[in-house]
């Protein structure tokens, strides 16, 4: 019993590292533009379609996949802005209604091309299993996890030291005095969509290499990401990682300790009881209320 | 709080239609009504064929929610993305009353709406939430709706579905279970409705909901009590759904928990109301209409599988092109001629 | 009638209002004076519920501090915003009517000619808010909205601001007439030195979030701490 709950814990965390990614992306076009990008799930099932045609055309390892999803995932992610950047009334709900929309095409794109079948890894490397102590993980999921580490540093620094980094953050805190010390907001906030762009590429693979992945994950990686920038609160870096990993952790225990049925079930009702009892997420300053 | 427009309008565009039209007045009376009756008489009167009734069915079944989603949207300043939640709560009440209690099917349909609305009360304190956070907020409550109906399998019959209750009634005569019979019901059903929204619009209510959706400081200021309207707008609404979704129960004689809190029910009817317009009354009406037989008629036969592709495509171009819907846009058309 | 009890506002780090006590008595016309920036709105949005204090804000002898807007505009609390804020999509009758309904509790359409009436708006009460109306007409609407109410207090922000001498003369009648007509007590928000000596009985003088004078017109405008602080800023 104790190694099972030591094994959920594990692979919650490494998990909850992956879901992390995800939902770096989401709040760092939420903290730039103040909208919620609804098809974020989607760019991470794009870039882990990338790996899987990679994968099954040339044999080599999901990961030589990240130029080509860094590249049609920034593609994507460019247009998405684009459009939302076109919207003049409502521009809150209606990006969300826009991304929504886009959300559902390209779920679809992806199922006529791949059909809905499952897909996996099938790197013998990445599927072996490891083990550490009483607990074991598979090569995939390890790799993600490191990878995960990596960027989140990656992108700390990059907030902290860069000028875009400033800018977005100016940008996010006041556009209007933004644009008066002469940073672009459009340029800024299309930065912040492309590095999320970038993070949802990462994510994907790192997906596609430990676990599997089917058409209708992206909708359901959305929403895993909102739930963890939501127990998170502030969108701050070290906040996000501690929340997916609450959130990847608690999925694993319910299934280990109840039922797979009610893995979701635990994230959402979570999700909830933080939204209306602690309006500030577990880790935040920032008020989401009106 | 959650209102439509927190954040700052842009400039309008030079040369730019009025958009005021869309936005100001109400098409909606009761002589408009009455000509959309007179419009849903027609496919009898032509003798359409029970397939074609029955995806005229379906398609009213989504205008029903889509009407009640742009009620919500359009006085109450919220964008849901989770009356799947109202619609399954409405139909697993009604079929479960009628089966489990033997009561008339025309008694639980309208408290399979009143459970909905009880299962609204457990959304009120997203009210509180600015807008996106409420529209996953209630997606959440759509997804808890449906798991707790899967695992109350000694309730619902689980994943396994629910299918022993009895359908529609016969009553004066009329065979309600019939195509015709559960059209015409439904017909009666939305133009029941779009009346109350009417009403609801017209009254001082309604006023005051208007006016928070522009101003929402401005509107508290005079005595308005924002939450309060806004939460009888979630009720109603929630109201609306679950009748729909009661209807939807006894006219398909199937549920299971996939099916009725599906998320389509949620989805569809948001393409219904933005590409009808949803800040008006027959836009959510016709654009259920015409988007489902589209997406039925149309659109499956091109693409077998993932033909909601093109649905995604109506909902960017809606937002992009005409945020106000195809009744905005033929108003402003109309508008700039007169 | 009103009674401001150590009332403070702080945004952040800065403080908007420091411990301001005053009391307002019924039927009184009192001026709040201040240069720009010395906490007269923060204090109109304090009392009015759009802004969280410390302190106790007493109306009627009733502790308000924590009732929120919409309760405090039923019981007779009436504002306007220095800055008009109609409902913009809705007629000038509309905008009343939604007012008297929730604000007064009541629908008397004879009562809301009477104030389109003394408020000469009755030519545009069909007209919508935002494209039909100039802003001395949308000023006159905020009052005309707060008196739909049915206000005991009512709290003026700057409705005179721009308005040339004599305009400004005519108005200041004006405001005196609703004071007697409805009843009323007026806290009114004014730069111009001469307008409140001749419409208030009292004046209280704001700067940087504190009181620095209260009194009678004339005695407050011959404090030297108000000179200098009203020098240059307000009244050239």
């Amino acid at each position: 019993m104790i190694d099972l709950v030591l094994q959920a814990l594990f692979s919650g965390i490494l998990v909850g590292s992956v879901y992390a990614l995800v939902a770096l992306g989401l709040a760092l076009s939420f903290g730039a533009m103040r909208i919620i990008n609804l098809a974020h799930g989607e760019l991470v099932l794009l870039a882990a379609y990338c790996a899987y045609l990679v994968e099954s055309r040339t044999g080599l390892d999901p990961y030589a996949a990240i130029p080509l999803a860094l590249a049609v995932v920034a593609v994507v992610a460019a247009a998405l802005f684009l459009m939302i950047d076109r919207i003049r009334e409502h521009r809150e709900l209606n990006s969300l209604i826009l991304t929504f929309g886009i959300g559902i095409i390209l779920t679809n794109a992806i199922l006529l091309i791949f059909a809905s079948d499952v897909r996996t890894t099938s790197s013998p490397r990445l599927q072996d299993a490891t083990s550490i102590g009483p607990v074991y993980a598979m090569n995939g999921e390890l790799v993600a996890f490191a990878l995960s580490l990596v960027l989140m540093v990656a992108l700390w620094w990059w907030l902290k030291k860069s000028w875009y980094g400033r800018a977005v953050r100016a940008v996010s805190s006041n556009r209007a005095a933004a644009t008066l010390m002469g940073i672009s907001p459009v340029r800024t906030e299309l930065a912040a969509f492309l590095v999320a762009g970038a993070l949802a590429s990462f994510a994907g693979v790192a997906l596609y290499a430990m676990s599997v992945v089917q058409p209708a994950l992206g909708h359901a990686l959305t929403v895993k990401a909102f739930i963890v920038t939501v127990l998170a609160g502030v969108g701050s870096i070290p906040g996000v990682f501690l929340a997916a990993i609450l959130l990847g952790v608690t999925e694993a225990l319910t299934v280990t300790l109840a039922s797979s049925a009610l893995q979701e079930l635990v994230g959402m009702v979570l999700f909830l009881l933080v939204l209306f009892l602690l309006p500030n997420g577990l880790f935040g300053a920032r008020a989401r209320r009106g | 709080m959650a209102s439509l427009d927190s954040t700052p309008a842009a400039a309008p565009l030079e040369g730019a239609p009025p958009r005021a039209t869309a936005r100001g007045r109400m098409p909606g009376n009761a002589a408009l009504v009455a000509g959309l009756l007179v419009l849903a008489a027609l496919p009898l009167v032509l003798g359409a064929s029970n397939y074609m009734l029955g995806l005229l069915i379906s398609a009213l079944i989504l205008a029903g929610i889509a009407l009640a989603w742009a009620l919500l949207g359009n006085l109450g300043g919220m964008v849901s993305f989770g009356h799947a939640a109202f619609f399954g709560v409405g139909g697993y009440t009604s079929a479960l009353l009628a089966a489990k209690l033997d009561l008339p099917v025309l008694l639980t349909v309208p408290l399979g709406g009143l459970v909905a609305v009880v299962a609204s009360l457990a959304m009120l304190p997203a009210l509180r939430l600015s807008g996106p956070y409420f529209a996953l907020a209630i997606l959440a409550y759509a997804q808890i709706f449906r798991i707790l109906a899967t695992e109350a399998s000694w309730l619902t019959g689980g994943a396994a579905g629910f299918q022993r209750y009895p359908g529609l009634p016969t009553v004066f005569g009329l065979d309600l279970a019939s195509r015709t019979g559960s059209y015409l019901l439904l017909v009666a059903v939305v133009a029941l409705c779009a009346l109350a929204y009417v009403a609801v619009w017209r009254s001082h209510v309604g006023l005051a909901l208007r006016a928070i959706a522009e101003s929402e400081d401005a509107t508290r200021v005079v005595g308005v009590n924002s939450v309060l309207l806004k939460s009888m707008m979630l009720l109603l609404s929630a109201f609306i759904t679950g009748v729909f979704g009661a209807l939807n129960a006894h006219i398909i004689g199937f549920l299971e928990p996939d099916y009725a809190f599906s998320g389509i029910w949620s989805v569809m009817p948001i393409i219904a109301a933005i590409f009808g317009g949803y800040r008006t009354v027959v836009g959510p009406i016709g654009g259920a209409v015409v988007i489902y037989l589209f997406d039925q008629v149309v659109a499956k036969g091109l693409i077998a599988v993932g033909h909601q592709i093109i649905l995604g495509f109506v909902l960017v171009v809606m937002v992009l092109a005409a945020p106000n819907g195809l009744v905005g846009l033929l108003k402003a058309k109309g508008g700039r001629h007169a | 009638m009103l009674d401001l009890d150590a009332v403070t506002v702080r945004f952040g780090g800065l403080v908007a209002l420091r411990s301001v006590s005053f009391r307002v008595e019924p039927g009184e016309i009192l001026g709040l004076v201040g240069p720009n920036g010395a906490g007269k709105t923060t204090l109109f949005n304090g009392i009015s519920g759009l802004t969280r204090v410390q302190g106790r804000i007493l109306f009627e002898d009733r502790d308000v501090t924590r009732l929120p807007l919409h309760r405090r505009a039923r019981l007779g609390i009436g504002r306007t915003f220095q800055i008009p804020q109609p409902m913009k999509h809705l007629t000038v009758r509309e905008n009343l009517a939604v007012a008297q309904v929730f604000g007064a509790g009541r629908h008397d359409p004879a009562r809301i000619e009477e104030i389109l009436a003394v408020m000469e708006l009755q030519a545009q009460g069909d007209r919508s808010a935002e494209d039909a109306l100039a802003l001395q007409e949308l000023k006159r609407l905020e009052i005309a909205k707060a008196l739909a109410t049915e206000p005991k207090l009512l709290l003026l922000d700057e409705v005179l601001a721009g308005l040339e001498s004599q305009a400004k003369r005519q108005f200041a009648a004006k405001l005196k007439e609703l004071h007697r007509r409805f009843g009323l007590t007026i806290v009114i928000v004014e730069h111009d030195i001469e307008t409140i000596s001749e419409l208030c009985s009292r004046a209280v003088v704001l700067n940087f979030g504190e009181i620095i004078a209260d009194g009678t017109p004339a005695e407050v405008f011959r404090d030297p701490r108000v000179v200098e602080s009203y020098t240059g800023t307000a009244h050239a």
